[in-house]
């Protein structure tokens, strides 16, 4: 049972977290100078849509993951009415659950498939982890122009000292 | 136990079949279900490229509050997309049986063109009487 990765999307449209706790074969391009697992978004020139071959960098990899969840967003309020929103899609190789508060802030984990009911989790680093050490950080930014994410110290270690001992990540 | 309705996509994400069995979701028109049936394509295809681990299949099951979606991709890349009831079991049976209809009273018929919308009389029934059957 394992995470791969999650990501946290603004009502901008904008990728503010990214963490990768295992990523077993694809190797991604790092985006930016800076050492692994850091949370600095640079507007990278990419030079045109990713093309699927060879490694993804990391900005490009944001960019298909939130176009994934907000098509899918579309097609549930189509098909359900403007209150809905999916919690889980499965594919043969993974399962990426989704949540989105109020707010409109979104919420990404992609996890492989033993994993169930992770929403309750997703809705705990909401509520219990980015609200406290994000939210309420007087001096974290509102709105995050300029691709300059969540930088936030607590939030990391919070959000690694509570994935950890769950029995879903190793 | 029931069953919503049920696409079938042509390999050019084009919408050749498109069904409702009961009521339960909202009422969309004949230009919504082309959208949705090219959205859900692009996304498939997406969904298999942001996998993280190599060769993966595009969306199988979509689970929302009110309905679950759940799709077959056949080896011709036709796609079967079911949407019903969250608890509904055995969607993928169900799939399966459809895919066989399919195959019997739609690709057997000689006057049904590949790709093309779908318009043959016996599929409907077929299709009818085992939804119909369905616990």
């Amino acid at each position: 049972m394992t995470i791969y990765s999650f990501w946290i999307f603004d009502r901008h449209c904008n990728c503010i977290y990214h963490k990768d706790y295992k990523r077993p074969y694809r190797q991604l391009r790092p985006r930016s100078d800076f050492g692994p697992g850091t949370n600095d978004e640079k507007k990278q020139t990419s030079g045109g849509p990713p093309t699927g071959k060879g490694p993804l960098s990391v900005d490009d990899d944001a960019k298909l993951v939130f176009g994934v969840v907000f098509s899918l967003r579309n097609i549930v309020t189509k098909l359900a009415g403007e209150k809905e929103s999916f919690f889980v899609y499965r594919t043969s190789k993974y399962k990426l659950h989704f949540y989105e508060t109020q707010t409109n802030l979104r919420f990404v984990m992609i996890t492989d498939l033993k994993v169930d009911g992770i929403r309750p989790i997703l809705e705990q680093i909401h509520a219990g982890l980015y609200v406290e050490y994000v939210i309420k950080n007087p001096l974290s930014p509102v709105e995050h122009a300029n691709g300059v994410g969540v930088n936030n110290e607590l939030f990391n270690l919070g959000l690694d000292r509570f994935l950890r001992p769950l029995s879903i990540f190793e | 136990m029931v069953v919503y309705s049920l696409y079938i996509l042509n390999k050019a994400a084009g919408l050749i079949y498109q069904r409702d069995f009961n009521e339960g979701l909202k009422r969309l028109s004949s230009n919504d279900y082309l959208v949705l049936s090219g959205t859900f394509h692009a996304v498939y295809a997406i969904a298999s490229q942001i996998s993280p681990v190599p060769s993966s299949s595009g969306i199988e099951v979509l689970e929302t509050e009110t309905f679950r979606l759940q799709c077959f991709q056949t080896l011709t890349g036709t796609k079967f997309l079911l949407i019903s009831e969250p608890r509904q079991q055995n969607t993928d049976a169900i799939l399966r049986r459809i895919y066989e209809l399919y195959a019997d009273y739609v690709i057997k018929n000689p006057f049904y063109q590949i790709e093309m919308p779908v318009r043959c009389d016996l599929f409907d029934r077929h299709l009818a009487t085992f939804i119909r059957g369905i616990p």
